[in-house]
């Protein structure tokens, strides 16, 4: 996954670029605007990467934000088949190192796993995926 | 995930995913606008065995469709919160219990149909 960082410079720099986007031309947009995607060279087209889909309704953290169950869509990845198990609800009880007794776990402690095959950069990818 | 973290047994009916020194983030008072976020570790073994009872779910609007069975799900787990010193173990995995467990195949988005 890649990390972006935006200095709060740049975001102010940013900002008050969007407030004059609506002023200018279209044919501005993907040129002249700092912080747009590059022009793709050569007439190639657009061909993404090679990480998973999100599915399309989860927020742009990745979240459901609802408890795994029953009549669920328990994958993270979208356009994806293959094996995937997951569950949620934990319970239990264990210790921290001052030797206090805790109980663990709540409705949304939420575990998957997915491994198999999904679509992305127009071809098939592989890979095996944990969600804690 | 890392090579050798997912495993299964000979009859695929039981998963054992296994990870170490997994970066989390600690935050306590999550979702509170003011929720110190603290850098953490997780180390867990989660293992799902498959019961004998079917579970299909399904919705073609949204274009999915996960066929398996009902399952069990236990977890031991260990975290660490450098920052604070903290650390806390789970009790042995027979101990945990998950009230929904599933596992078994999915076909979503375009391999779906």
């Amino acid at each position: 996954m890649h990390e972006f960082t935006i200095r709060r410079r740049r975001l102010l720099k940013s900002g008050g670029a969007a407030a004059l986007i609506s002023l200018a031309p279209r044919q501005m947009l993907s040129n002249d605007i700092a912080g747009c995607a590059a022009q793709i060279q050569g007439g190639v087209p657009a061909n993404g990467g090679p990480c998973p889909y999100p599915i399309p309704w989860l927020d742009k953290n990745g979240n459901h934000n609802q408890i795994a169950g029953p009549n669920f869509e328990l994958s993270h990845i979208f356009h994806f088949k293959g094996k995937l198990a997951r569950c949620s609800g934990f319970t239990g009880m264990g210790r921290d190192n001052e030797g206090n007794r805790l109980a663990w776990g709540t409705g949304t402690t939420d575990f998957s796993y997915m491994a198999g095959e999904y679509w992305a950069a127009r071809e098939a990818q592989q890979g095996v995926y944990a969600h804690i | 995930m890392p090579d050798g973290g997912l495993t299964f047994s000979p009859d695929g009916q039981t998963a054992m995913l296994t990870m170490k020194n997994v970066p989390i983030v600690d935050q306590p008072k999550w979702p509170s606008l003011d929720a110190i976020a603290s850098p953490a570790f997780l180390d867990f073994n989660l293992v799902f065995k498959a019961a004998n009872d079917p579970a299909q779910y399904e919705d073609a609007s949204r274009w999915y469709r996960f066929t398996g069975f009902k399952a069990s799900a236990q977890l031991e787990a260990t975290v660490r919160v450098p920052s604070i010193g903290f650390e806390f173990k789970t009790d042995a995995l027979e101990t945990s219990k998950a009230d929904f467990a599933v596992m078994g195949e999915e076909v979503n988005g375009k391999y779906y149909g």
